[in-house]
């Protein structure tokens, strides 16, 4: 049986106007198993919970009911996040900004740049580690966010909407750049996105969510097989999947545990 | 094979709150700012009574209080109230009514801008300090001295701000106005004068505090009447208690003019142009 | 939000300024000389220098540049020391905000001029009690423009040291003081020319040397030339300085947080 890497159950996040007894429940109950070294993609309209289920398990937000077990690993965090947008400090080089999650990890400035080295050359952005965020474009800028995530070698990593403000040629490019990545770094990870196509393109398994509340309808396993090039989403069989979602997200009165092969 | 082991992250708990701590949270600001002003004047009074801080030089509440009593029952002291409001008063009058005319004429008509800008700016970049001696040459030590330099502070706390507001218009705005085909004139009675307005109460908020610079800075130099010349006599004699009675007035304005300017701030809210970047929420 | 009329380039400014410069100089000259401006009111450019060589020729100038610079220097350094870190810290922790904003908000709202014969009754007419005065002077501006720029840091930023694991006070150190650096050099604009300001209040109400003093001395002599003399030196130093601080300012814009 393969390990968990994260397991959430009865997860609920429910917010309370301060001065009246109006409650928001911004997600309902999500139980999820997201097995080590998988991709898997939270796929919804917005609304449905899905970037807060993430700041949850990042630690961002504290969740108002259910719990999650995170796998440990020797490393002090468990999990890194990316940002939908990419927020690289401008007062930072890049280099030092993709070494700031070491040094937020209480790693020496010195020791963390040494670290965050390779990473820059993993993301493709190499000669870039003493440019500006200004100098870099709005690709070159994500890659640098994935690169400060990944340096910290976290063993989960969450992504929240990465490629969300890029335009549509460069977000295929880094589709695949991140497929690539991935497939270096055997990493497990929660991918965040509204974009069908993204989705199934990326992931092992696509969780489907509805809004208001937010919780999970459905629970799709993606057969394609990998590696997976950018053609494959010319392929009547990528073509199904879409249809799928698609139908499942117009409807999304199914029960939460209609995960259908 | 090793055992995994898991970290859990767990929901939030609620701890149960009592009536007086759930009003706290919510009036937490209010609550420390009382702290705050009470607390300063309670250490106050206590170090001077305690003789920590010297009490002739820096006096206490209770003597400012015993000193603000004494003086409303003087007549002399209401007619210092009646010259530094005139002074006050029409100075600011004047100042708003020449100032915004004339700084939407610099904003609107390019040559006068180029011309008059670098002379604006100089002239704002000057301290109003030492126009005081210059505006005595011309017009002796009287009331009208004080009422031009309370003028001067006003106009020149206004008049830039108004230029810039003419100058920074919503291209958006311009262009739809343009493609329906409005004149000039249309389009600065509807969008450029209404674009000014914020512009003009953030000099408005300068505008206060010069003003009451104005009137104590011409009123020390004239030494003849005035609410200022009684805080200067008052520091001539020592009578501190007196003095920060003075001060205190003034303080008061400050806070009764800003605040005025606060209203006037929401009110107009609004109004204001959106900055980039500038996201509620 | 674009501007009416595009912002001219550094030699246009520098063009057009100096133009209307030399062009009002002309003006004011050639209406006094041919009478239509009487010589006692503003003076007039060549009276002017003549006088101006000859106080700083004669060396009795520089004592009163020295003083007032003197209480500059001193006073704005103060008013940097305590202002801006006073401006980190009520922006960073809101319960500090709340208890002194309403005593800050008196002591702004209270003109400083105000101020003056307390000071002097305390701290005597020397140099001290005009480096209160311009400490006064330029505090406020300081202070609340990197208390905004500690509040305007991008939440984002926050949240980003907040996701690795960074404690408070690192993200404090390397995320809301690079953030308000930009604000802290308006600030530093601003609080200069104030303290400028500072400095003339204080010398011509209560002082015997200095620029502001010798401006009021020869005001009581009627002297119009040495009085104009001192309100330009003035005049000239306060844009001098403005747009030295500006060209700072420039260099640091980037680093002002927007959220794409």
């Amino acid at each position: 049986m393969t390990e968990f890497a994260l397991s959430a159950r009865g997860v609920q996040m429910e917010y309370r106007e301060r001065h009246s007894t109006e409650r928001l429940l911004a997600i309902e109950n999500i139980d999820l198993d997201v097995e080590e070294g998988s991709f898997v993609s939270l796929l919804g309209p917005s609304g449905c919970g899905k970037s807060t289920f993430l700041k949850i398990v990042n630690g961002l937000l504290l969740a108002t009911a259910g719990e999650i077990k995170i796998r440990r690993t020797g490393q002090a965090r468990e999990n890194a996040m990316v940002f939908q947008d990419a927020a690289l400090f401008p007062w930072y080089s890049v280099l030092e900004n993709v070494a700031y999650g070491l040094v937020c990890a209480g790693v020496a400035r010195r020791e963390a740049r040494r670290r965050a080295e390779p990473y820059i050359e993993l993301v493709g952005l190499r000669g870039f580690g003493h440019k500006y965020p200004y100098q870099l474009s709005g690709g070159m800028q994500q890659r640098a966010n994935l690169a400060r995530a990944l340096a910290v070698d976290p063993p989960i990593l969450l992504m929240d909407e990465p490629f969300a403000s890029l335009d549509a040629q460069t977000r295929e490019l880094m589709q695949a750049e991140l497929l690539r990545i991935w497939n270096a770094a055997r990493k497990t990870v929660v991918f965040v996105t509204h974009q069908i196509d993204e989705a199934v393109y990326l992931s092992d398994r696509v969780v489907v969510m509805a809004a208001r509340p937010g919780r999970i309808v459905a629970d799709i396993p993606i057969d394609l097989r990998r590696p997976r090039q950018l053609d494959v989403k010319l392929t009547p069989e990528f073509a199904a999947y879409e249809q799928r979602i698609w139908s499942l997200i117009q409807q999304p009165r199914a029960a939460p545990d209609a995960a259908t092969a | 094979m090793t055992v995994a082991t898991y970290r859990v992250i767990g929901a939030r708990v609620r701890r149960p709150r009592n009536r007086f701590q759930r009003w706290y949270q919510r009036n937490e600001p209010t609550a420390l700012r009382l702290v705050g002003v009470l607390g300063f004047f309670i250490l106050w009074q206590v170090a001077s009574e305690a003789g920590i801080i010297d009490r002739f030089l820096f006096s206490s509440p209770r003597d400012i209080l015993a000193a603000a009593a004494h003086e409303v029952t003087l007549p002399r002291f209401w007619g210092d109230v009646r010259v530094s409001a005139t002074e006050l008063g029409v100075g600011t009058l004047l100042a708003v009514v020449t100032a915004v005319p004339l700084g939407i004429a610099v904003g609107w008509y390019r040559r006068v801008a180029l011309a008059g800008d670098p002379w604006l700016n100089f002239t704002n970049a000057l301290p109003r300090a030492a126009l005081v001696p210059l505006v005595v040459l011309w017009a002796g030590l009287g009331i009208e001295m004080k009422t031009i330099i309370v003028f001067l502070g006003g106009f020149f706390s206004l008049v830039l701000p108004t230029v810039d507001g003419v100058r920074t218009v919503e291209r958006q705005f311009l262009d739809v106005a343009r493609s329906f085909g409005a004149r000039d004139r249309l389009i600065f009675t509807s969008i450029v004068l209404p674009g000014v307005v914020p512009f003009i109460v953030s000099g408005m908020r300068v505008l206060v505090g010069r003003v009451l610079a104005g009137v104590i800075i011409a009123e020390f130099y004239a030494q003849t009447e005035g609410v200022g010349v009684m805080i200067a006599k008052a520091a001539n004699s020592f009578q501190m208690d007196r003095v920060l009675f003075g001060v205190l007035t003034f303080t008061l304005l400050g806070v009764i003019g800003y605040e005025f300017v606060g209203v006037l701030d929401r009110y107009f809210h609004g109004w204001r142009p959106s900055l980039d970047g500038e996201e509620e929420g | 939000m674009t501007r009416l009329f595009p912002p001219y380039s550094t030699a246009e400014r520098l063009f057009y300024g100096v133009i209307g410069f030399v062009a009002v100089i002309g003006v004011w000259e050639a209406a006094v000389q041919s009478g239509l401006l009487a010589k006692a009111l503003l003076s007039y450019p060549s009276r002017i220098w003549t006088v101006a060589l000859l106080d700083f020729g004669s060396g009795a100038m520089w004592p009163h540049v020295w003083t007032s610079f003197e209480e500059f220097a001193y006073g704005f350094v103060v008013s940097l020391v305590i202002g801006i870190p006073l401006g980190l810290l009520i922006g960073w922790f809101p319960r500090l905000d709340h208890l002194l904003s309403a005593l800050l908000a008196g002591l702004n709202a209270t003109p400083n001029v105000a101020l003056i014969p307390l000071i002097v009754v305390i701290a005597g007419l020397g140099l001290q009690s005009k480096v209160i005065v311009v400490f006064l002077s330029a505090f406020f501006a300081i202070l609340v423009t990197t208390y905004t720029g500690v509040r305007s840091v991008a939440r984002r930023h926050l949240e980003i040291t907040r996701s690795f694991g960074g404690s408070r006070w690192l993200a404090f150190r390397t995320v809301a003081i690079p953030s308000t650096v930009p604000f802290m050099i308006s600030g530093t604009r601003v609080g200069a020319g104030r303290a400028l300001v500072g400095v003339v209040s204080a010398e011509i109400l209560a002082a015997n040397t200095g620029l502001g003093f010798y401006i009021s001395l020869y005001g009581t002599f009627l002297d119009t030339p040495r009085v104009m003399l001192g309100i330009l030196l003035f005049g000239v130093i306060g844009l001098l300085i403005g747009e030295v601080i500006r060209l700072l300012e420039r260099r640091f814009d980037a680093w002002r947080p927007s959220i794409h």
